[in-house]
């Protein structure tokens, strides 16, 4: 986490100053983008950095969905399963998904490359159905778009 | 057009959501206005005259919370935009931040002009990409304009707006929880009393406000709280955007004044049911509002009134459109799964209810349900109306009774015959 | 001052009370598991929610976090508010396993309690019950049943706000979020991590010395003092009742210290205590001191007396190490009995042992002797002093280096405890233990607290309190 410092004091002062408890969030979230999650270490470095209770930083990280302690695939393709994505097709989709890359949805492929998830509303339900990977929101999926998507990623 | 149209009366472009291109349009000049020739108390009776209301659900008064901030006080206030819209079926305070976000800051100075807030928050949940990207975008243009940071807009005012990113809990979209998240723990709602206007974010006055609502403070500003009052209705002034989506032809995100005829906005301006299939229910408002049958809208017009007449909501503006053919047994296991995935697990009738609904509802589903099983399910959204810390577990509840009254037959039958009448069909019609 | 009503009664409210505080204060039960007298509010069990009565129709709400307002009228036993309690008592069993039979918590345990009081029927859930972690080692003092948790959360916040090292959380969320203890290791150091295993409603955090010990209906609680430091924290000493002394069990049973738990004293501790009281059993179990000696060589008592006394009268520059564990009673009978006849001088009879936190801010001291307030206060606070004529050293209680004593004097040794230096004393007496006598000790502020006797003495030995008189040689005193 020590690179990360110099970008971290920047972050802390937009902040008021009594507000070093805030950049928890912020400060993890920019971790996991740089590692690919939260490790052990962080978690000392971070609570040191930030004078906050280590344990403040456990609770976060096993609150938030977004938040992980273990690296996942490359590709982490997350298929929304609430309701509009639901009357639109994400089941299925889902389904296909599972079926072409031969894992269930919580799992990652033996090459590494792509973990499968599902994810409640994304606030995208008027293009349903969404799949989002990484970052990047992919709305109005269907089978053929699955598949186009699939070769893509390396 | 469903009426007429306050925030998004412009054209979506590559660029209007660009600073320079806002300012083409007016922008900033609200907040000029305000800065130079309006007090704080001025610009808070101007809102409260308006009778404008939130738009996050609770349609509170947003002039009344306003209102409890003390001015002059010696403490610190702050100001959050929840732009958390986490509540499924919802995607229109999206829309303002990608296409309209110096509208969203323009408003949010105003309102920080008006409540002496030094420090602002946009907390927008940790999923959006490009909302957050347009944002930030946003927020970066203004401070190089000088309409953000020690000196906005050279006069001796100054503010800072903070775009907190959320990291997937929906309990973070309430107020409370909202601003736990800002301290930097788990986003767990809090008790009432205090309000977050006595003791707020870290114990200090906080108005939290919903992306939509504050949006509609530079209009205010601009024309007067009178020409706001124009448009609408006398309970339910200005307009709401809708975000509609499910089984309709033409989902999307609307601008509806207040009052507009229901059905109208249904079978005319969102194109009818997909396939021209008959309208079996509407939720109107996100998922926490009451289901109304298609028979039901018709006499119906969108606002508040309206529709709590008719038992439901405005809530949060996620209209969901149901086809006939749909299996509302599924569908509520859709959203009973949801809401237990969001439990944050502090209050007892929540924690334990929502799993408890989840396991009955997958028990139906599975074919192993039993006649008391929706009797259970009365008696456990009953159990979580107005007992629990925040309003998950009534959201709960309210999205439970709402099917079960007006489909309990659905669930009978399945419960009887051990599967769906309608096959279990969640997706009456494949996406074009 | 507000007035309000509680159950049709005026109550003179305190400013900023909440009703909980109010109606407790005025003898009104309101059932609670959260919430706690020296805690922040958190609100969460919701089963402290009362009525509030008013013309327009009233609400419930929970009572622990409700301002009490002028002429409010609340409720706390309506028929509504049982319906309420009765939900949330089913909500809060609906996965709790109900292994009382199994659980060390029984009988002491409020879900038993307020489910008895308040609902009493069997679940209505058909749902089979949501599994957790049972024997989840939270520290090697308290072990931890995730099932049987309620999440009140009051382990968390005392760690947050009484012992003050954020050692415990809350993990995942929903119905599956756990209590767990911060990863680096912070509640296996906290000093006062056992407080949360008398905090905790249910079984959950049980201590692991108590673990399956003894049924708590079996065990009476005996008020006594903490002789760890000087501030005296007041304490429950648990051991078998005299009505359930059994034959058929070991006789180390019948006479051991089951467990410690905290008294509450404002005044001194609140209703809190350190680790190192919780192990009293060991401290008092250790091997006794039963018989008299002279030289190592076992006497009667009237024997060992009479051989004191003569050293006594034949002493001409007699020192006194007087103990600071012994009681303000005991002390008092030395003064008057033989305070005339040593120089006395106050003692330590135990010393901080290697790495002991000396002292904190929560209530650990550095002195870790329980009366040196009474004993300074009688025989004064100077260190012991002897001069090349000393010819008798009188030594009361533990702790003593005898190699370090003046060669050439006579020594009287009165100890409890079974250790080699008794046998090397001219005269040895064995003594009784705390746990065997009432007596009070003075704290290092003052405060006076009051200990009470749990076992029998043992025949052979003697109450140094009645043994002063007898050694005393001056005229009218004991022979």
């Amino acid at each position: 986490m020590k690179h990360l410092i110099p970008e971290f004091d920047r972050l802390r002062q937009r902040f008021p100053d009594t507000f070093a408890s805030s950049l928890v969030l912020p400060c993890v979230r920019r971790i996991q983008e740089d590692r690919g999650y939260v490790a052990d270490a962080d978690i000392d470095e971070l609570a040191a950095y930030l004078g906050v209770p280590r344990v403040q930083i456990e609770e976060v990280l096993s609150y938030y969905t977004m938040f992980r302690r273990k690296p996942i695939g490359r590709w982490h393709l997350q298929m929304c399963r609430n309701i509009s994505c639901s009357m639109r097709g994400s089941e299925r989709l889902l389904a296909h998904l599972e079926r072409t890359l031969g894992i269930a949805a919580g799992e990652t492929t033996a090459d590494g490359r792509i973990t499968l998830s599902t994810v409640e509303c994304l606030g995208s339900c008027g293009t349903a159905p969404v799949l989002v990977v990484n970052e990047t929101y992919h709305e109005n999926m269907d089978a053929a778009r699955i598949d186009a998507l699939l070769k893509e990623l390396d | 057009m469903p009426g007429r149209a306050l925030l998004t009366g412009f054209d979506v472009t590559a660029t209007s959501h660009l600073l320079a291109d806002y300012r083409a349009r007016g922008g900033y000049a609200t907040l000029e206005k305000a800065l130079s020739s309006m007090t704080p108390q001025q610009i808070g009776a101007e809102v409260t005259a308006s009778g404008l209301l939130g738009h996050g659900g609770a349609a509170f008064a947003v002039g009344r919370k306003w209102g409890v901030i003390r001015l002059n006080d010696g403490q610190p206030h702050y100001l959050c935009a929840n732009a958390d819209e986490g509540e499924p079926g919802t995607f229109k305070d999206r829309w303002i931040l990608e296409h309209a976000p110096h509208l969203l800051l323009e408003s949010m100075l105003i309102a920080a002009y008006a409540l002496q807030v030094r420090h602002a928050f946009v907390y927008i949940r940790g999923e959006f990409d490009l909302p957050y990207r347009r944002l930030q975008g946003a927020v970066d243009e203004a401070y190089a304009a000088g309409l953000l940071g020690e000196r906005v807009l050279d006069r001796d005012f100054a503010c800072d707006i903070i775009v907190y990113r959320g990291a997937g809990s929906y309990v973070c979209g309430e107020a409370s929880g909202l601003i736990t998240s800002i301290e930097g723990k788990r986003g767990y709602p809090r008790n009432r009393p205090p309000r977050l206007t006595v003791r707020g974010l870290y114990q200090k006055p906080t108005v939290i406000n919903n992306v939509e609502s504050l949006a509609n403070i530079t209009g205010i500003i601009r024309d007067g709280a009178e020409a706001f009052r124009k448009v609408g209705t006398a309970k339910s002034p200005g307009t709401q955007l809708i975000s509609i989506s499910g089984h309709i032809a033409k989902p999307g995100v609307y601008e509806v004044e207040f009052g507009y005829p229901f059905a109208k906005f249904i079978y005319e301006d969102c194109g009818g049911v997909l396939g021209g299939r008959a309208l079996k229910a509407v939720i109107p408002g996100g998922i926490s509002t009451k289901a109304l049958t298609g028979a039901e809208i018709e006499p119906l017009k969108l606002d508040h009134a309206s529709l709590a007449a008719a038992g439901s909501s405005i809530g949060s503006g996620g209209m969901i459109v149901i086809a006939e053919g749909t299996c509302m047994v599924r569908l509520l296991q859709v959203l009973l799964r949801f809401y237990h995935h969001e439990s944050c697990g502090q209050c007892t009738p929540c924690r334990e209810g929502m799993g408890w609904m989840h396991r009955i509802i997958d028990r139906i589903v599975a074919g192993e349900g039993r006649p008391d099983d929706i009797g259970l399910l009365y008696e456990i959204s009953r159990a979580n109306d107005g007992t629990t810390i925040c309003g998950m577990g009534d959201a709960a509840g309210y999205a439970t009774v709402g099917i079960l009254d007006k489909f309990r037959d659905e669930f009978e039958y399945y419960i009887e015959h051990k599967r769906s009448r309608l096959g279990g069909v969640l997706e009456v019609a494949t996406h074009a | 001052m507000p007035e309000i009503f509680i159950n049709g009664q005026p109550v003179a409210a305190g400013d900023n009370q909440t009703v909980m505080q109010a109606a407790l204060a005025n003898g009104f039960f309101i059932p609670y598991f959260c919430w706690h007298p020296n805690l922040s509010v958190h609100g969460n069990c919701r089963i402290c929610t009362v009525e509030v009565e008013s013309d327009g129709g009233g609400w419930l709400d929970i009572a622990c976090n409700m301002p009490v307002t002028k002429g409010m009228r609340i409720l706390t036993d309506s028929e509504k508010v049982r319906a309420r309690r009765k939900q949330t008592m089913q909500f809060l069993t609906l996965n709790h396993p109900v292994d009382c039979g199994i659980c060390d918590k029984a009988g002491e345990c409020m879900l038993q309690d307020h489910h008895v009081a308040y609902n009493g029927s069997p679940s209505t859930s058909r749902e089979p019950k949501v599994k957790s972690t049972k024997f989840f080692p939270l520290s090697k003092r308290i072990v931890l049943d995730n099932e049987r948790c309620i999440l009140c959360t009051r382990c968390v916040r005392f760690t947050r706000e009484v012992s003050k090292t954020d050692a415990l959380g809350v993990q995942s969320r929903g119905d599956h979020s756990l209590i767990r203890p911060s990863e680096d290791g912070a509640f296996e150091r906290d000093e006062y991590s056992d407080n949360v295993v008398d905090l905790c409603p249910v079984g959950a955090l049980l201590s692991r010395s108590f673990h399956y010990q003894a049924r708590v209906w079996y065990l009476k609680p005996t008020p006594s003092v903490c002789p760890g430091c000087e501030r005296g924290c007041n304490v429950d000493l648990w051991h078998r009742r005299p009505e359930w002394r059994l034959r058929a069990l070991d006789p180390a049973q019948n006479n051991r210290i089951d467990r410690v738990t905290p008294r509450d004293n404002p005044a001194v501790n609140g209703p809190w205590m350190c680790n190192k009281g919780r192990d009293l059993a060991a401290v008092f179990g250790r091997a006794r001191a039963e018989q008299a000696m002279l030289k190592g060589r076992p006497v009667d008592m009237p024997a060992a007396i009479a051989n004191a006394r003569q050293l006594i009268s034949a002493a001409r520059h007699p020192v006194a190490l007087v103990s600071s564990w012994a009681s303000n009673e005991e002390l008092a009978s030395f003064k008057s009995a033989l305070g005339g006849v040593f120089a006395s001088y106050v003692k330590a009879d135990v010393a901080p042992a290697p790495g002991e936190t000396l002292s904190d801010d929560v209530l650990i001291r550095p002195d870790k002797n329980p009366n040196r307030a009474g004993a300074c206060a009688l025989f004064g606070a100077e260190a012991p002093r002897y001069a090349a004529d000393t010819d008798l050293v009188l030594v009361w209680g533990e702790g003593t280096d005898f190699g370090a004593l003046p060669r050439g004097a006579r020594t009287i040794f009165l100890n409890a405890w079974l250790q080699p230096e008794n046998g090397h004393a001219d005269v040895f007496f064995p003594i009784s233990a705390q746990t065997e006598r009432a007596g009070t000790y003075t704290n290092f502020e003052g405060v006076v607290s009051a200990f009470s006797p749990c076992f029998a003495k043992a025949d052979s030995v003697a109450d140094a309190e009645a043994l002063f008189p007898a050694l005393s040689t001056r005229p009218g005193s004991a022979t």
